[in-house]
């Protein structure tokens, strides 16, 4: 393990999130090497790329939620920060 | 591709040949259980089914109570009532169904001990005609499925949605059926629905249901998020529910939709149809089942115990935590796809696989714990 970097799925190409595969919650980065910020729970969604505050999250290649503050790549989105 | 069920007068396939007990009214479902609970093949149907109902209310739960108690999966069916003026009209409606059937009225008998007695004695005589019933192989195309999702998650939307979704498209390939319901979590799917409608009237018919149910959540002032998404999708990593409603909407493969029902309406053709019910999967399922599903197909991420006692349920679950940690509410484990071993069409392979045993006569995991309800929604309130 250790080297791989975390499992992400990214539906569409417009996404500006990536939902998580796997479990391994202490791995700092993704498949594709993006820096992970923190524990991201399987299942849950990781900025691809920075997001500004107002700017809509993008899943599906449709917008599915706005950033309620600017988000860094590779952060943990959820209700905390997006509505 | 057959499996062995049961062919009846309606020409309808039955996969079970459950001996009904149906009780009308809240009121006569304790007598109801206990008479039921002597027989093994016997199918309590019962629930708050209350009196005074508003107009439209007390019609839908008339039209729905009718149609479970003719459901496929019933060899037979006791109907249960309250006072003989109810049971005088059940006798009318069920006389030209095709259906076997008793009613009482429980204030017919002449003590609790008494009615229970008069039921089972119903009971004791229909079973012997349903002991008369023999499955034989039909064609897979008479089954009718109804597609729910249950504690969505990320997995849902890439596994289990997607899997149930290339089932379907080879089921109604063949010629087939399916319903999909719960109205609120087609929130944001607008543009799939326009998209995958084989008529514009049809989208614009599912549209305009999506509209009214996203006005009625909005009217109120209140906000839903922890309702729909509900706390455990939330947990599960799902933010909004436009998210969950992409990939709910995933359970109708490539497929178009054929027709928009009203909740419990029965389709006239074969095909996929979108149903207009509330989002609690115990009600949007009990819609689907009543328009004549014999089998539910389930897609879970996180656990949701929910089914339908008449129509058998297959819970589908891709999420490789919960398939390992809820073994016995599992029947079709696809964790193996989150994984990459196996394909989509190998998934949908598991799924007919198990529907085929399931038809034939196979209990599911949620028919062994007895789970299920019914509910029939209301829009108005009780006098």
């Amino acid at each position: 393990m250790g080297t791989m970097g975390r499992i992400t799925l990214t539906v569409h190409a417009d996404d500006n999130v990536a939902t998580i595969l796997d479990a391994d919650i202490d791995q700092r980065k993704t498949q594709a090497g993006l820096p992970i910020l923190g524990n991201i729970k399987f299942g849950h969604k990781v900025a691809l790329r920075a997001i500004q505050n107002g700017e809509s999250i993008i899943k599906y290649g449709i917008p599915i939620g706005v950033a309620t503050q600017d988000i860094e790549p590779g952060e943990h989105v959820h209700t905390h920060n997006c509505k | 591709m057959t499996f062995q069920g049961y062919i009846r007068s309606s020409s309808q396939a039955g996969v079970r040949n459950y001996l009904g007990v149906l009780s009308t009214v809240a009121l006569s479902n304790r007598i109801g259980a206990i008479a039921a609970s002597g027989y093994p093949n016997s199918c309590l149907i019962a629930g708050d089914f209350p009196r005074g109902l508003q107009t439209q209310d007390a019609a839908l739960q008339d039209q729905v109570l009718l149609q479970l108690a003719c459901h496929p999966n019933l060899g037979a069916v006791l109907v249960l009532c309250h006072d003989r003026r109810s049971a005088e009209k059940w006798r009318s409606l069920l006389e030209h169904t095709g259906q076997r059937y008793r009613v009482m009225a429980v204030m017919e008998s002449n003590g609790i001990q008494n009615a229970i007695d008069i039921a089972r004695d119903h009971l004791s005589q229909l079973s012997l005609q349903l002991s008369q019933d023999h499955r034989q192989a039909l064609p897979i195309d008479k089954l009718l499925f109804a597609l729910e999702c249950g504690g969505s998650d990320a997995s849902s939307a890439v596994c289990a949605n997607p899997a149930i979704g290339r089932f379907v498209d080879r089921h109604l390939t063949a010629g087939g059926s399916a319903i999909v319901s719960e109205t609120a979590e087609f929130i944001g799917a607008e543009e799939v629905v326009a998209r995958q409608s084989a008529h514009p009237e049809i989208a614009d018919q599912i549209i305009d249901r999506i509209r009214l149910t996203e006005g009625r959540m909005a009217a109120d002032g209140d906000h839903y998020r922890g309702v729909n998404p509900t706390a455990e999708n939330l947990d599960a990593g799902l933010t909004t529910l436009v998210e969950k409603s992409m990939g709910a909407v995933c359970k109708i493969g490539d497929s178009k939709f054929t027709g928009c029902l009203d909740f419990g309406q029965q389709p006239k053709s074969p095909g996929l149809f979108f149903m207009d019910t509330p989002f609690f999967s115990p009600c949007s399922i009990t819609g689907m089942v009543a328009a004549g599903a014999q089998i539910t197909l389930f897609s879970m991420g996180v656990f949701n115990p929910s089914g339908n006692p008449l129509a058998p349920t297959i819970k589908i679950c891709g999420n490789p935590q919960t398939v390992r940690d809820w073994p016995d509410g599992i029947d079709v484990d696809l964790s193996q796809l989150i994984r990459g071993n196996i394909s989509l069409d190998q998934a949908a392979d598991h799924i007919r696989e198990k529907v085929i045993q399931t038809a034939s006569g196979t209990i599911t995991l949620t028919e062994h714990w007895g789970e299920g309800q019914f509910m029939i929604p209301r829009m108005l309130p009780c006098f």
